[in-house]
Order: C-alpha cells, then sequence, then structure tokens
C-alpha cells in the first residue's frame, strides 16, 4: 500500500486498522508504510471509508481547533482525505497480495482466500479418501505474518516423511521441488499475512508429522496453526482423531464439517 | 476459508459461533451461481448476524446491500452466513438439504452441534477437519481476547491493534460494543466474522474495566 502524503493528514485511523502494524506516522506528521512489513491485503483501504475532504480544509479545522486546545476525533473506520492508494504490484511482491487480500484469487488454484479446497469440496473431488489424512499448517496466523522462508524451513524439516504436498495449492506451486520442499528463491524474503502447506498422508504416518513440527517449531520466528482432516467412516465416527490422542495432542472440539451434499459424489474403487 | 477452523473459545462461548459456507470445487464452478443464489436466500430467511461473500464482502459494510450482492454474485463464489445458536443453524441444515442443491456446504463450529444438525436432517457427515491450536512462537501472540476476536475472521483481517482500540473505545464509552463489533465485523471480507460474539467478548471487557 501506498500512501499520498499531498493527501494524508496524519489522523492516524490507518495505523490501528493496519494488520500487520507496518503504518506509522512520519518526521512530517503524515502516515507512512513500512513496505518490509506491508502484505498488501488491502484491509485499510478497503475498510476507511474515503469522506472525500480535501486535505487542506482538514488541515486549516485542525490547525483553528489545536489554536484552542481541541481535538478533532474522527470516526474510527474513516480516510478522511482518500489518502490510500493502493499500487500496481509486480512478482514476487504480487504474492503477498495473493496469500493477504482475500478478494484476490490465487492464478494457479483459481481459488480465493488463502487458495486451497481441503476438506471443503471432499465428497467431489476425492482429495482425501478411505486411510487418509490431510494435515494443514498455516504459518504467520493468527496475526503475526510471515516470510516464505519460514514456510521453506517447515516444508524442507518434513521431507524425510516423503510428503505429498497437495499439487492444487498455492505454496506448493511456488515450491522449485516438491521432492525437496525448497521455495523458489525469489519469494523467499516476501512477507504474506498466512500461507498453508497442505499435506496428504496416511493416518498411521500423523503422529510422525506432529512430532517432526514440535520439533521444528522452536526454530521459526513466527506462530503457525495446525490442522488434521479426514473422511468420515460409514459409521460417522471420524478415523483422525484416534491417531491424533494416542499421540498424545489435543484436537479442539470445533472444526469444519462437510456435509457432503456436493455433486456428482465422488466415487472410490471398491466401494 | 480454512480460516474458520481455528476460532477460539470454550465450548460454551462457541455453543453461540456457527457458520456455513459453501465451497465449489474447482471444476464444477460453471453454472453454480444460481445454487449460491438460494444457499444464501435460504440462509437469510433464518436471520444470519452476518451474511455474504468472498469477493463482495459482508452485509456489515457500509456499501454492500444483500440483495445486490446476491444479483453480483458470480459462479463459484464462496458464499457464508453466521449463526448463533444450533437450533436455527438445523433449520437451514434442513431446508438445504431438501433444496439439493448440489454444491459442497460445510459447518464451522462446535463438531458436535454440527453431527447434530446432520442427524436430524438426515444426512451423514462427509469429511472433517480439526485444529491442533497455535504452535511456533506462542510468545508473540496477545491476550486471550484479542486472540478470540481475531480469529472471528481467520484471513487475519481485524489487527490485534484495532481490537484493542475497540476495547478502550469501548471502556472510554465512546462506542458501543455492539457498534464497536460492527466496526470491526467490516474488515473481513468473507462474512464470517461473528459480530454477537465479538460484542459479548466487549461486554466482558467493559464489565472488567467497572470491576
Amino acid at each position: 500500500m501506498d500512501i499520498d502524503k499531498n493527501r494524508c493528514v496524519g489522523c492516524g485511523n490507518c495505523h490501528a486498522i493496519c494488520t500487520m502494524e507496518a503504518i506509522s506516522l512520519d518526521l512530517d506528521g503524515k502516515s507512512v508504510v513500512n513496505q518490509d512489513e506491508c502484505v498488501e491485503c488491502s484491509t485499510c483501504h478497503r475498510v476507511l471509508r474515503d469522506e472525500g475532504y480535501a486535505p487542506a480544509l482538514v488541515g486549516s479545522i485542525r490547525s483553528i481547533l489545536s489554536a484552542f486546545s481541541l481535538q478533532f476525533m474522527a470516526e474510527v473506520d474513516v480516510c478522511p482525505t482518500n489518502a490510500l492508494v493502493p499500487p500496481e504490484l509486480e512478482y514476487p511482491r504480487s504474492l503477498r497480495a495473493e496469500f493477504s487480500d482475500p478478494t484476490v484469487v490465487h492464478a494457479g488454484t483459481g481459488v480465493g482466500g488463502r487458495g486451497t479446497e481441503e476438506i471443503k469440496t471432499n465428497e467431489v473431488t476425492g482429495r482425501l479418501r478411505t486411510g487418509e489424512a490431510g494435515i494443514v499448517i498455516e504459518l504467520g496466523r493468527p496475526g503475526i505474518g510471515a516470510h516464505f522462508r519460514d514456510v521453506e524451513k517447515v516444508a524442507t524439516s518434513l521431507i524425510h516423511l516423503d510428503p505429498h504436498f497437495e499439487a492444487n495449492n498455492p505454496v506448493t506451486q511456488l515450491m522449485e521441488n516438491p521432492r525437496t520442499g525448497k521455495m523458489k528463491e525469489e519469494v523467499l524474503g516476501e512477507k504474506v499475512l498466512s500461507a498453508i502447506i497442505e499435506i496428504k498422508t496416511t493416518l498411521d504416518k500423523i503422529p510422525d508429522y506432529l512430532s517432526t513440527l514440535e520439533s521444528v517449531q522452536a526454530e521459526i520466528d513466527t506462530v503457525f496453526a495446525v490442522g488434521v482432516g479426514s473422511k468420515c467412516n460409514p459409521d460417522s465416527s471420524v478415523p483422525h482423531q484416534k491417531w491424533v490422542e494416542d499421540a498424545g495432542y489435543t484436537l479442539t472440539p470445533n472444526g469444519k464439517t462437510n456435509l457432503g451434499l456436493g455433486r456428482p459424489l465422488f466415487q472410490e474403487k471398491g466401494q | 476459508m480454512t480460516n474458520t477452523l481455528h476460532r477460539k473459545g470454550s465450548v460454551e462461548e462457541l455453543k453461540g459461533d456457527y457458520v456455513i459456507f459453501t465451497s465449489i470445487a474447482k471444476d464444477y464452478k460453471p453454472g453454480s451461481a444460481p445454487k449460491i443464489h438460494e444457499f444464501l436466500r435460504i440462509c437469510n430467511k433464518y436471520g444470519p448476524v452476518n451474511i455474504g461473500s468472498s469477493k463482495l464482502g459482508s452485509v456489515l459494510q457500509d456499501d454492500v446491500d444483500f440483495n445486490d450482492l446476491v444479483i453480483k454474485l458470480k459462479d463459484g463464489s464462496t458464499s457464508a452466513a453466521v449463526f448463533t445458536d444450533v437450533d436455527t443453524l438445523q433449520k437451514v441444515v434442513s431446508d438445504l438439504v431438501e433444496a439439493d442443491l448440489g454444491i459442497s456446504i460445510n459447518i464451522s463450529g462446535l463438531l458436535e452441534g454440527a453431527h447434530e444438525c446432520c442427524g436430524k436432517s438426515g444426512i451423514q457427515r462427509h469429511s472433517l477437519e480439526q485444529s491442533l491450536g497455535f504452535w511456533g512462537a506462542k510468545d508473540r501472540l496477545p491476550e486471550r481476547e484479542v486472540i478470540e476476536i481475531t480469529t472471528l475472521c481467520g484471513h487475519g483481517m481485524v489487527s490485534f491493534n484495532l481490537i484493542r482500540k475497540m476495547m478502550e473505545y469501548v471502556r472510554m464509552r465512546r462506542l458501543t460494543p455492539k457498534k464497536a463489533a460492527t466496526i470491526m465485523g467490516k474488515c473481513c471480507e468473507c462474512a464470517v466474522f461473528n459480530t454477537d460474539r465479538a460484542e459479548r467478548i466487549l461486554e466482558k471487557v467493559l464489565e472488567q474495566g467497572e470491576g
């Protein structure tokens, strides 16, 4: 995001709304964006209503109020002078928007948000079948952000387990080689709000993945959220729960339930 | 919308927090818009606290009108609605089963609640995904109330600082918890932010301030 300094009046509303604390007040009293930290999520531009005031008018009113030791407190969800300017992004910086702005669709997967389908369409895609488990590792979440070098560190730590990185996942598509987990060199320094490593494996390997993630977490300078999914048994029981709990980990009581209403239904061989 | 997987709160709090959403498989997007319209129409009939679509925003946003949003929806749009009790959710699910839209629909919330809805609607849950919480540099995470609110928008559009600012404004009585919750909800583009839950959390913050 850019800020037009000729329009900004330094009200500070964009500072609080910034998801990465990347906007601050510059020495000239106008707001400035730390471009290294900005993840191009565009939340500031989308949410702060443009009041359309002339910067000179706002500046004059503020000066007058200030002379009487008064302060004008604007509403919190406005940019009074339309000073926020979304820039044209070129690759690899454009990845920041793809992974951070939910209105931007990932070119490689055709999916918005973080670009993954996971179990959400499993009844149609057959992505996870009987005996299989899906593991999702969302780096940077919640609210801290992640560089692709963090993503690479986690992905490469899992290689000894011979992971199947989901091909229809935007992180996999940025890997130089999914067999090594190495990311393309040019993306390593890019920061995003979050990015999801998505793996398909077998249920019995869940404990190995979780213990590896437990080991690597100390080497990562950000947080990550871990999720596990599977196709329910014919009696509605949930196969992954036993494997996770037997390995000594705790699952949350909430989660995502695919109701199985999509059509055509994917049919597994022999079923 | 993996986001909704990691909503935080006690079981009691989560009883008031259910998201129901569509997800259209990549190869089946063409022709799906009328089905998504119907999904939203059914959800809206039952008074969700939030409703919308990821590319068009939520009804909490100033420039979004529900009817306009439905008209503008395109094939494959991920759409969502938030409900605050399982009984209402169950009615929504029953209507959706009867409508037989043929699109993937998921519930994010307490698994027991979702399971109950499936049973009462005569369907069997197909697949399930659960969270194992947050790992890594957890010392960088904020206080519990901030996490509970920020995870209501899983794409992380509601910043820690905005939440703290809203808490402060509520304490100063510059904003009501309801108004503050709506302002935060505007940041969530996918319409999964539960304003009712956020309001409850802010009310607690206010009570603590008075205590």
